[in-house]
């Protein structure tokens, strides 16, 4: 038996919360009994809702956390031996979550040659070693770069360059992917996987997305500190339900065969990716006779974007132009004649990959930012007039924002979100009780009232932030990412308390968002821009049967429509139009029965 | 966009003056400034201006490019030369209501105006062919004797350099900020100065608690790449006087000694009218003297 990378033993750690007299207010047991061995070389995932102590655990291993009890072994050396703190540094590396808050040189190479030059290699050896880390994350092109001109996934791609330059036997990754796109999310978890495959480096993975989880060695979950499950993927993948109960999911094609099973199919266990369900499926029985062309049939109706009717639309963007840095060597048109409408009541998705133009747009519906030709109308007038009270617009057009909890100033919650209705000049009774219908609304709890901002959770913060839009009783209500860096069930309260929104106060709703399954559940309609260009503006099902073209834009369809699809080539006789989980595993089990 | 503002002034180039040591710009400006404040004769500006033009041509920034530079201290160029040309007495040249234009301040502005312009024009020479990094690097260099009166050098250089790196970002997130408070119908520019003041809290706050989150995590991911300090550190690429540099700190040294000739025995053959100057100048200092 090969000697543990890693070896952790009844490991604990509590936050000691402090009032300003240095008392001790409460704490908090942060990680509570974890033991487990790591092998050299293995590709390790550790899965776990906010706060389930999943960072506290990985910051020991790298020695920046202690334990308070128990012990931490890196490749033989005790955490607690104050003498072997570097040597453990540079064995175990780790990359953290913010892309911008770790790069410590102004220029990607220098960054790189941190890690080396704090170790002291001597000069010709971090040349050599700046190169071929740069190029195992295939970055070497962008070495004399500015990071700030990076991209989220090139800057994480630079983070692990500048830890492989130290030579770890490990590098720990903390969330990297939690701020990313999908893009940059593939880009940095195919530099993992091939630094685990070629150079043999153990790989220590924290995240909340199941799809990055699937190729890893074994899997542990944690809840409250504690390590709850562990196995491989297809193990841990299987139990659905136990998931579920953690806060967590399963990647959306284990969803599916999970559906089917319970429906009643016959399937094998943990099934984790498309060509495994294709191969299971194709295996049975058909009880429908096959049918060729089942691709196309029942397609639903197109949008009735042809005739625009003015008096039934909220808002109007017409011919939107944008140019950033004009008259610069750097002039970029960020909007190029751009309209849509959005019309009373409507549930409106807005995808398309970083760059895309998407946060310029969302700036001019608000007319945050002008544009340098076209307009916006709301409600039939002209948002850009010269006397037009941009101000009162608004508080009608709300805008949250990427992060929103980044926004928070107050002291209380309750004055966080009267902040808003107070500036629209709502007198102070108004303010306030618009302010409690809002915090009631989002679906906090009464005793937050008067707490700070500050100290409550990531998800609580962000419930706060649109409160604290919602508040000024927007009509229209825009939504930038509000799911990014949330756990799956997070995500999932998130998106049906918008769902709600629309529902029962019928505010119309514009939803932008990375991810394709998000909006594929909650949109009546889909605009996908690329390269600030309007591609599509059409019903979801519409959109996402252009898989192809949505792949060339750097986006893509939803998992279960490629399954569809996969299934209707091998001709069985599915509906491929649905684009939903429970739609798709409808379409697959009326075929099978 | 705010991200693209790039720090300092770099003017990206491969010349001469590019590729010099940090150090050695940076001692050269050093000599060149004092030079320019030794003496008051226009000779020593003649000399001055031919060595700048010199050095510009060498480094391949466009003229245009430079004088761009000016731009930004022009009020203070023209207030000095006014403050020199109605406050300095002397022989009255042209005189109309209260105001008094004198010779010995004609000059006196003339002189002062020159000697800021070259003062400017010099500075900006070294910072448009030095990237902010290598200046870094220089001054820590330049300041290691400080060292032994226990200033902390090398921490010093790693503050400034974290701040090249992230006031860009700070000031991304600053306009962020400020959006997200115009979205909730916050107004920054109605009031009056007390209002205005006040209306910034809301960004401020945020701003804060973001700086200390970004310090935070910062020292963490610093601790974690082995950071301690600056003992037993290497260099990626530590600074190493070339030829040429020797070639430019003995054009210096030729210089500083056209300009100490120039300044000091040139006078005696020279017109009366810098004999006169020189005799302002010496009244000035006296002058000077006296009120302090």
């Amino acid at each position: 038996m090969k000697k543990p990378f890693l070896k952790i033993r009844d490991l604990k750690y509590e936050y000691i919360r402090r009032d300003e007299e240095n008392n001790v207010e409460g704490i908090t047991t942060a990680v509570d009994g974890v033991s487990l061995d790591v092998e050299p070389g293995e590709f390790i995932a550790i899965l776990g809702h906010n706060g389930s102590g999943k960072s506290t655990l990985a910051k020991h291993i790298n020695a920046i956390l202690f334990p308070a009890e128990g012990e931490v072994q890196v490749d033989g050396m005790n955490t607690k031996d104050s003498g072997k703190l570097l040597a453990i540094r540079q064995a175990a590396g780790m990359v953290f979550q913010n892309p911008d808050n770790q790069i410590i040189g102004q220029v990607v190479d220098e960054d790189v040659a941190f890690g080396p030059e704090n170790m002291g290699i001597p000069t010709k050896e971090i040349a050599e070693r700046v190169e071929e880390s740069l190029k195992a994350v295939d970055m070497w092109d962008y070495r004399n770069a500015s990071p700030n001109k990076l991209s989220g996934g090139q800057k994480q791609r630079v983070s692990i360059a500048s830890v492989i330059a130290m030579h770890p036997k490990c590098i720990v990754l903390d969330e990297p992917t939690a701020m990313l796109d999908p893009r940059g999310r593939y880009e940095v978890i195919r530099a993992a996987r091939a630094l685990n495959e070629v150079e043999n480096i153990t790989i220590i993975l924290i995240t909340h997305y199941m799809e990055e989880v699937i190729h890893a060695d074994r899997v542990f979950v944690m809840d409250k500190g504690k390590v709850c499950m562990s196995g491989t993927p297809r193990e841990i993948f299987s139990r659905v339900e136990e998931l579920e109960a953690l806060r967590l999911t399963v990647p959306q094609v284990s969803a599916l065969a999970w559906k089917l099973k319970k429906a009643g199919l016959k399937l094998p266990d943990g099934i984790l990716s498309r060509e495994e369900l294709l191969k299971a499926l194709k295996d049975k029985e058909l009880t429908k006779k096959k049918k060729s062309g089942a691709a196309g049939e029942g397609r639903t109706q197109r949008a009735e974007s042809e005739a625009v009717d003015p008096k039934n639309c909220r808002l109007i963007a017409d011919h939107l132009v944008y140019v950033y840095n004009k008259g610069t060597p750097q002039e970029k048109r960020a909007l190029d004649d751009l309209s849509f409408v959005l019309r009373p009541g409507e549930m409106v998705g807005l995808i398309g990959h970083t760059g895309s133009g998407k946060s310029t747009l969302v700036q001019h519906l608000n007319a945050l930012l002008k544009p340098e030709s076209g307009t916006i109308y709301f409600e039939g007038s002209d948002v850009f007039e010269k006397d037009y009270d941009r101000k009162a617009l608004r508080g009608k057009v709300g805008l949250v924002f990427q992060y929103p909890e980044h926004q928070l100033f107050e002291e209380t919650v309750f004055s966080e979100v009267t902040y808003g209705p107070k500036n629209m000049g709502m007198d102070r009774k108004a303010a306030e009780l618009s302010a409690y219908a809002a915090i009631k609304r989002v679906g906090l709890p009464d005793e937050c009232f008067d707490q700070s901002p500050f100290d409550l959770s990531g998800g609580q913060k962000r419930r706060v932030a649109i409160a604290s839009v919602l508040a000024m009783k927007p009509e229209i209500l825009v939504l930038d990412e509000p799911t990014a860096g949330l756990d799956p069930a997070g995500r999932s309260e998130l998106l049906s308390m918008i769902r709600e929104l629309k529902e029962k106060e019928g505010i119309t709703i514009l939803l932008v968002s990375h991810s394709m399954d998000d909006v594929a559940e909650m949109a009546d309609r889909i605009l996908v821009m690329d390269r600030g260009r309007l591609v599509y503006d059409d019903v979801p099902q519409e959109v996402f049967s252009h898989a192809k073209e949505l792949e060339e834009m750097g986006l893509a369809a939803p998992e279960v429509c490629y399954v569809l699809r996969d299934l209707a080539a091998a001709g069985i006789p599915v509906d491929t139009t649905p684009i939903t989980l429970d739609e798709a595993a409808r379409s697959i089990r009326e075929a099978y029965q | 966009m705010i991200r693209d503002i790039t720090l300092g002034q770099y003017y990206p180039g491969d010349s001469v003056m590019h590729r010099l040591d940090p150090r050695t710009k940076l001692l050269g400006t050093l000599v060149y400034l004092i030079s320019l404040f030794l003496f008051t004769n226009s000779y020593v500006f003649v000399v001055a201006a031919l060595f700048l033009g010199t050095c510009i041509v060498l480094s391949k920034v466009p003229l245009r490019h430079m004088l761009k530079g000016l731009k930004p201290v022009i009020f203070l160029l023209l207030f000095t030369a006014a403050m020199n040309l109605f406050f300095t007495k002397g022989t009255v040249l042209v005189s109309f209501w209260k105001i008094q234009i004198t010779r010995e301040g004609l000059l006196q502005a003339i002189s002062m105006g020159t000697r800021l312009i070259l003062l400017i024009l010099g500075s900006n020479l070294m910072t448009l062919t030095t990237t902010p990094t290598r200046l870094t690097a220089g001054m820590e260099h330049l300041m290691k004797p400080l060292k032994l009166f226990f200033v902390p050098v090398h921490e010093i250089a790693m503050m400034m350099s974290i701040a090249l790196r992230f006031i860009p970002i700070l000031l991304e997130e600053t306009d962020r900020i400020m959006k997200a408070q115009l979205a909730r119908g916050a107004d920054f520019e109605s009031g009056n100065l007390l209002r205005r003041a006040k209306s910034m809290v809301p960004v401020l706050v945020p701003l804060f608690v973001s700086a200390f989150r970004r310090a935070n995590d910062l020292a963490m991911a610093m601790e974690a790449r082995c950071y301690h300090g600056g003992k037993g550190r290497t260099q990626y690429r530590p600074l190493r006087y070339k030829g040429r540099d020797l070639a430019a700190y003995v054009l210096l040294l030729l210089y500083f000694a056209a300009v100490i000739v120039s300044g000091k025995w040139l006078p005696g053959i020279a017109d009366p009218w810098v004999k006169e100057m020189l005799e302002t100048a010496k009244g000035l200092s006296v002058s000077m003297s006296e009120t302090y």
